[in-house]
């Protein structure tokens, strides 16, 4: 391999990278933006949508690397994950919210988010107590298709990886933008009480956050199952704690920072450990966080955060 | 933690129930056994609960069998079994290592224990059993600095050996298997990696040394953070460098994400590690195609594939449903050589105390499943074998087998 191949091969794995912490970034930033509140519960919604993936998929009888599909039934099965994985997950955002969350909105303070800290612990126990501690093999229906490009190596998975992202992102763009939710969403973020008055109801669109925030996190949790074909229930942490600064690098409470946000991340990760050392990554990454924050304190998409009154 | 912490709690109310119960009891029926506790200290929670069960079940199973057959006179045996795992680690974690031993030293009834699995742990458990005069044998742990008289102040303040083991050190385990590289498998040139354990980066680190003292071209060294899901960067970088083999120094955690994401970045790669590589969690985890290939040492020789421990392996089989690896055959050897000591105790007429037991484990002689265990000084086991295997898919045998799916290659040469 040389320069080029290694430079490129990198990128690959950084955009793939990249591409799971956008998706994960979007919840985070997506409640942020609406109610102020660094949600940790976050972190482990990813991880349990991951097994709620991973069970849809033994469901429908593929367990392990052996079988894969091809063509329609390959379509149909990744659809049919993608959709219950995101519901459940999705359901499980408003059970936190509902049950938690909504009682203490109205407190200042550290107290929401401590309390979101607790959930995501309560979610890696149950996990742990129930599933166990080992290294969970994910069924993986993608064949193994490669192209090589000069000396690097693309595969077919990568490919559905970013396509996936990217319908997603467009689409909770298109929502954002051009719905009537949606637009009750952006103006909730603005100004709550001033959407109230307009008659946006309030608790419908924090529960939608929560929803499409969680089913984000579903999704990347199946992502990153078929990408790496295992999960275990300590994946939250690490790819959370990026995530999260991914959304704080782009601009938190913004949906096109939090994607590039997580695209930067990916490619920092790479291309770090590729020509620094791989043990230095943590280092790398917080230090450019730190960085951009003190050049740019609200992050690189710099539109100022709505503040509450 | 705290379920486990719960559970424990309620243990100990059961057990003192039982304790009441049988005071009680003890007014009709005099009591003619007394009873000697001891200690199990080994992550069963985590990345490495599956290996650390089969460790603790081979010392059970010697416990239990002593006690069926009466083998000290007079006594019963009792064991303690502490978690030394987390949920936050997610794997084994030194400073719950270091909790369970000050529990176990507090207790008098305690007169030895075996563990820990992992060296990480060893390192916070040996000065406080040092303080405590407390030995443990452990069947599986094997960096060097624990029992090295170099770090006699670090950890034996005491100056007396109280870190035994039935298995050797990674002083031979590392660079054996770089003499194998050399000599067997013709490597020219390397790529080490650890996974930033204390026994990670110790073999590694022996391994390197060797592999260097023995021509092989290190073309790189880097860490693996246990916790990271991708490894596919680090991966890519050895491709680039195009080494002939790769050698892994670390535990399941990383290890299994390792032998996964290589298989597909590297597959045609010579890949080896060493006893960190051993364990049904590869053969789960990883699985075939990924794992196949993979070679791994164990610092003990092969005891499965002995006629002497047949019999052992078909009861352990037949009372925890699963065949043993052969750390859980060192950890009943590990538990015999307490149970020997214990019993030469006995026949002094001395009290069993745990200075009696830790004299006795260093001086003692145990024809065990391994042949004869004898230790020197610092606690290291005589006997310095290190045996080599290749992941082999055995279609005959259940794919989790850790007896089958590892294939017994040889004895990997000790360095002149």
């Amino acid at each position: 391999m040389d320069f080029q191949d290694i430079l490129l091969q990198q990128i690959i794995n950084g955009l793939s990278l990249g591409a799971m912490y956008s998706l994960l970034a979007l919840g985070f930033t997506m409640v942020y933006g609406i109610i102020e509140l660094i949600n940790f519960a976050h972190f482990n919604v990813f991880m349990v949508g991951s097994f709620f993936g991973l069970w849809v998929l033994e469901a429908t009888g593929l367990i392990g690397q052996r079988s894969t599909l091809e063509g329609l039934p390959l379509i149909g099965v990744l659809l049919l994950a993608f959709v219950c994985t995101m519901l459940l997950s999705g359901l499980l955002g408003i059970v936190i919210e509902r049950a938690a969350l909504r009682s203490v909105r109205q407190l200042r303070g550290t107290a929401p988010m401590i309390l979101t800290i607790g959930i995501s612990y309560i979610l890696y126990n149950v996990i742990l107590l129930t599933v166990g501690a080992d290294t969970h093999n994910f069924a993986n229906p993608i064949p193994v298709v490669k192209w090589q490009i000069g000396g690097a190596v693309l595969q077919l998975r990568e490919v559905l990886l970013w396509s996936v992202s990217l319908v997603l992102m467009a689409g909770l763009h298109f929502f954002v933008r051009h719905t009537r939710i949606g637009k009750a969403m952006q103006a909730t973020a603005q100004d709550q009480e001033a959407a109230r008055m307009m008659g946006v109801e309030v608790d419908r669109v924090v529960i939608l956050a929560f929803f499409i925030g969680s089913a984000l996190a579903g999704a990347a949790g199946l992502i990153f199952g078929l990408y790496y074909n295992f999960t275990s229930y300590v994946i939250g942490y690490s790819a959370g704690l990026r995530a999260f600064t991914a959304a704080v690098l782009g601009g938190i409470g913004n949906i096109a920072g939090a994607m590039i946000g997580g695209l930067i991340i990916g490619l920092i990760e790479s291309l770090g450990g590729q020509f620094i050392a791989v043990r230095w990554t943590d280092v790398i990454i917080f230090s450019i966080l730190i960085l951009v924050l003190v050049l740019r304190p609200t992050g690189l998409m710099g539109l100022s955060v709505p503040q509450k009154s | 933690m705290k379920t486990q912490k719960g559970l424990l709690a309620k243990q100990m109310l059961g057990a003192v129930g039982v304790a009441a119960l049988l005071g009680f009891g003890a007014l009709s029926a005099q009591a003619q056994t007394k009873t000697v506790t001891i200690g199990i200290t080994l992550p069963l929670t985590g990345a490495d609960a599956q290996s650390a069960t089969l460790i603790k079940n081979g010392a059970q199973l010697a416990i239990d069998e002593a006690n069926a057959k009466g083998a000290i006179k007079g006594y019963k045996i009792e064991t303690i079994v502490l978690d030394s795992g987390t949920a936050t680690a997610g794997q084994y974690d030194p400073a719950q290592a270091a909790t369970n031993t000050k529990k176990l030293v507090s207790n008098k009834a305690v007169v030895a224990n075996i563990g820990p699995q992992m060296s990480g742990e060893g390192k916070a458990m040996s000065p406080i059993l040092s303080a405590g005069n407390l030995a443990t044998i452990t069947p599986s742990s094997t960096n060097p600095d624990i029992t090295s008289p170099k770090f006699k102040d670090q950890f034996r303040p005491n100056g007396k050996a109280v870190y035994f083991r039935t298995v050797t050190t990674d002083a031979y385990q590392g660079p054996n298997m770089a003499n194998y590289f050399a000599d067997t498998l013709k490597v020219k040139s390397v790529y080490v990696l650890d996974d930033s354990g204390a026994y990670g980066v110790g073999i590694a680190d022996t391994f390197q040394k060797q592999a260097e003292a023995r021509g092989i071209k290190v073309l790189g060294r880097d860490q693996l953070n246990p916790k990271e899901a991708d490894y596919t960067t680090i991966l890519t970088k050895i491709k680039a460098a195009n080494p002939d083999g790769l050698y892994y120094g670390g535990v399941a955690q990383a290890g299994v994400k390792l032998v996964k994401q290589a298989y597909d970045i590297v597959p045609k790669m010579i890949k080896g590690g060493g006893d960190g590589m051993v364990g049904p969690e590869y053969l789960k985890g990883a699985g075939f195609p990924a794992a196949e290939g993979w070679y791994a040492t164990i610092a003990s020789p092969h005891l499965l594939a002995d006629p002497a421990a047949k019999a052992m392996i078909e009861s352990f089989k037949k009372k925890y449903g699963t065949s043993p690896d052969d750390y859980a055959i060192t950890s009943y050897d590990a538990a015999q050589v307490i149970i020997d000591s214990i019993k030469r105790v006995v026949a002094t007429g001395k009290p069993v105390t745990r200075d009696a037991v830790r004299d006795a484990i260093q001086s003692a002689k145990v024809k065990t499943l391994q042949g004869e265990v004898s230790f020197d000084e610092n606690g290291d086991i005589v006997s310095k074998v290190v045996s080599v295997f290749q992941i082999h898919k055995d279609p005959a045998h259940p794919e989790d087998d850790v007896e089958y799916q590892y294939k017994y290659v040889g004895v990997a040469p000790a360095s002149s």
